[in-house]
C-alpha cells in the first residue's frame, strides 16, 4: 500500500506540488496521469526518497522509503531514464543491484529472461535502444520480487509488443495481490491496464477513483482527462 | 556490507577504473625508474642530495590513478546523457537499492578506501622493486613508516577527490584541478612562496608523511591531511543527505 498525504513541494519560489494526496492499493493497478510537468515524477521521486517534500508524507507500507529495511524486496522502481551507466553491460548493472539487495546471480538471469534482455545482457548499456533501456529498468525493478512496483512512464519508448507485454505483466502482478503504481501521459495505453486512476494537473489532484468513476459520463478516459485538466486550467487562470 | 559489496562490484565493472589501476600501478615505478637512472651516477659517487627521495617521487606523482578512482566513483553516478540514449543518472537506481543515504555514502567511501590501500601497496611493491633493480646496493632504504605514509597519502587523496566530486556532481572540474595540481603545476607549492599557510594545504601536508625534511613532521602532516579529509567528507555528507536527486 502506498499512501501519499498532503504532499507539498517547493523548488525555488515555484510550487510544484500543492497538497497531493492519494493511495495505491494492493491487488490493483493505479494509473497516475497528468500532462508533462504536472508533478507526476516529482511525486514519485518523493515517494522513493530521492527528493524531499517541503511538507506532507509519502509512505510505503506505513513507513517512509528511507526507513525500509530491505528496499528492493519492498518496492521496485523504474524511473525516467535507464538509471544505468552507459559503459557497464546490462548484466553487470543488474549484478551490482543484486549485490546491494543480497540476491543471487541466478536471479539476475531470471529477470533478464523475464524482460527479454538475455541476448543483449552482455552489451554495454550505452548501445541500448530506448525500449531496451526501459526493459533494463523493469528488470532492475523486478530483481527483489517486490510487493510494490512504482513505474514512471513504463510504456514510453516501447514497441507495440513491449507495451502489450507490460500490460499483461502488470495485470498479473496486481492479480497476485501486489501493488502497482504507474505514471503516464498516454491515456489510450492505460484504459486497458489500470483499475484506479489518479489525475494530477499543475501540482493538484483533480480526480481520484476507479476507472469507471473517473470516466463517469465521458465517453473515454481521454475525454475525461481533457475535461478535468482543462477545466482545472481554466479555474487557475 | 551488502552496499559495500555492491559498490566494489560497481567500481570493478567500470572500464574507467582500469585506467586508474593502470596509472596507479605503472606510473610510480616508471617515474622512479627514470629518476633512479638519472640520479644513479651521483648516487654511486655519493654526491646525490636526493637519495632519500628516489622512489618516493614516483609514489607522490602516481596519485593521479587514485584521483581518477575517487572522482569516478562519484561522477559515474551522476553521469547524464541525452534522453534518447537513456539519460544515465545511475544515482536514482543506487538510492532506490540502498534506502539510507548515509549507508550508501559510507559503503562507497569504504570501497574507495579499500581499493586505494590495495593499489598503493601494489605501487609501493613495484616502485621499491624497480628502484632496487636499478640502483642495486646503492638503493635507499625504504622505511616502513614512510611507506605507511604513502598508503595514507594515496587513500586520503582518493577520499578528497571523492568528497569534492560529491559536491560538484561532475567529474571534470575535480579531475582537472587535482591532476594538474599533482603533476603539471603544483599550485599549492607555488602558494608556499607567497604564504607559509600553504604548507597546511592537504597535498603538501600529506606529502610530509614520506618526503624527508618537510615543513611538518610526518605525524603532524598526516593529522593535517586527515583533518581536511574529515571536514570535507562531513560537509559532503551533509550536502548529499539533504540534496534532491532531481536538482
Amino acid at each position: 500500500m502506498l499512501s501519499i498525504h498532503n504532499l507539498v513541494k517547493h523548488r525555488g519560489n515555484q510550487e510544484i506540488l500543492s497538497g497531493v494526496s492519494f493511495k495505491a492499493r494492493p491487488g490493483r493497478v493505479t494509473g497516475f496521469l497528468g500532462p508533462n510537468g504536472a508533478g507526476k515524477s516529482s511525486t514519485l521521486r518523493i515517494l522513493l526518497g530521492l527528493d524531499r517534500a517541503t511538507s506532507g508524507s509519502a509512505l510505503i507500507d506505513g513507513v517512509p522509503f528511507a526507513e525500509l529495511q530491505n528496499p528492493l524486496a519492498t518496492v521496485g522502481a523504474a524511473l525516467d531514464g535507464f538509471g544505468a551507466h552507459r559503459m557497464r553491460t546490462g548484466r553487470a548493472h543488474l549484478r551490482w543491484i543484486a549485490r546491494a539487495a543480497g540476491l543471487s546471480r541466478s536471479r539476475v538471469e531470471e529477470v533478464l529472461e523475464l524482460v527479454g534482455l538475455t541476448n543483449a545482457a552482455g552489451k554495454r548499456v550505452g548501445t541500448y535502444s530506448l525500449g531496451m533501456g526501459r526493459r533494463l529498468g523493469m528488470a532492475a525493478a523486478l530483481l527483489g520480487d517486490p510487493k510494490i512496483l512504482v513505474l514512471d512512464e513504463p510504456v514510453n519508448g516501447l514497441d507495440p509488443e513491449g507495451i502489450r507485454w507490460i500490460r499483461t505483466f502488470l495485470r498479473e502482478r496486481a492479480a497476485s495481490g501486489k501493488t502497482v503504481l504507474l505514471s503516464s501521459h498516454l491515456m489510450g495505453e492505460l484504459t486497458e491496464t489500470v483499475d484506479d486512476v489518479v489525475i494530477i494537473n499543475r501540482g493538484k489532484i483533480v480526480a481520484d477513483g476507479t476507472l469507471e468513476e473517473v470516466i463517469d459520463n465521458h465517453s473515454t478516459l481521454e475525454e475525461a482527462f481533457f475535461a478535468l485538466t482543462s477545466k482545472n486550467a481554466g479555474a487557475a487562470v | 556490507m551488502r552496499a559495500f559489496n555492491a559498490e566494489l562490484s560497481k567500481l570493478f565493472s567500470l572500464p574507467g577504473i582500469w585506467l586508474a589501476f593502470l596509472i596507479g600501478t605503472f606510473a610510480p615505478p616508471a617515474i622512479a625508474a627514470l629518476d633512479s637512472m638519472a640520479e644513479k651516477k651521483d648516487i654511486i659517487a655519493g654526491v646525490s642530495t636526493r637519495l632519500s627521495e628516489v622512489g618516493f617521487i614516483g609514489l607522490a606523482l602516481g596519485v593521479q590513478g587514485i584521483i581518477i578512482l575517487g572522482v569516478l566513483a562519484v561522477s559515474s553516478e551522476y553521469l547524464t546523457e541525452s534522453s534518447e540514449s537513456g539519460g544515465g543518472n545511475q544515482i536514482t537506481t543506487s538510492l532506490t537499492a540502498v534506502s539510507s543515504r548515509l549507508h550508501f555514502l559510507l559503503a562507497k567511501a569504504g570501497a574507495v578506501t579499500v581499493i586505494s590501500i590495495l593499489l598503493s601497496i601494489v605501487a609501493i611493491l613495484t616502485t621499491v622493486s624497480v628502484t632496487n633493480l636499478i640502483l642495486g646496493e646503492y638503493a635507499p632504504v625504504f622505511e616502513t613508516s614512510k611507506l605507511i605514509g604513502v598508503v595514507c597519502y594515496w587513500t586520503f587523496t582518493a577520499l578528497l577527490a571523492f568528497g569534492i566530486t560529491i559536491l560538484t556532481k561532475n567529474g571534470i572540474i575535480p579531475l582537472a584541478v587535482l591532476i594538474i595540481n599533482s603533476s603539471v603545476v603544483t599550485v599549492s607549492y607555488l602558494l608556499t612562496k607567497v604564504t607559509k599557510l600553504a604548507f597546511y594545504l592537504p597535498d603538501l601536508a600529506g606529502s610530509d608523511m614520506f618526503i624527508s625534511d618537510g615543513f611538518h613532521t610526518p605525524f603532524t602532516g598526516s593529522l593535517i591531511m586527515f583533518a581536511w579529509v574529515a571536514v570535507l567528507l562531513i560537509v559532503a555528507g551533509i550536502v548529499f543527505h539533504r540534496r534532491d536527486v532531481a536538482s
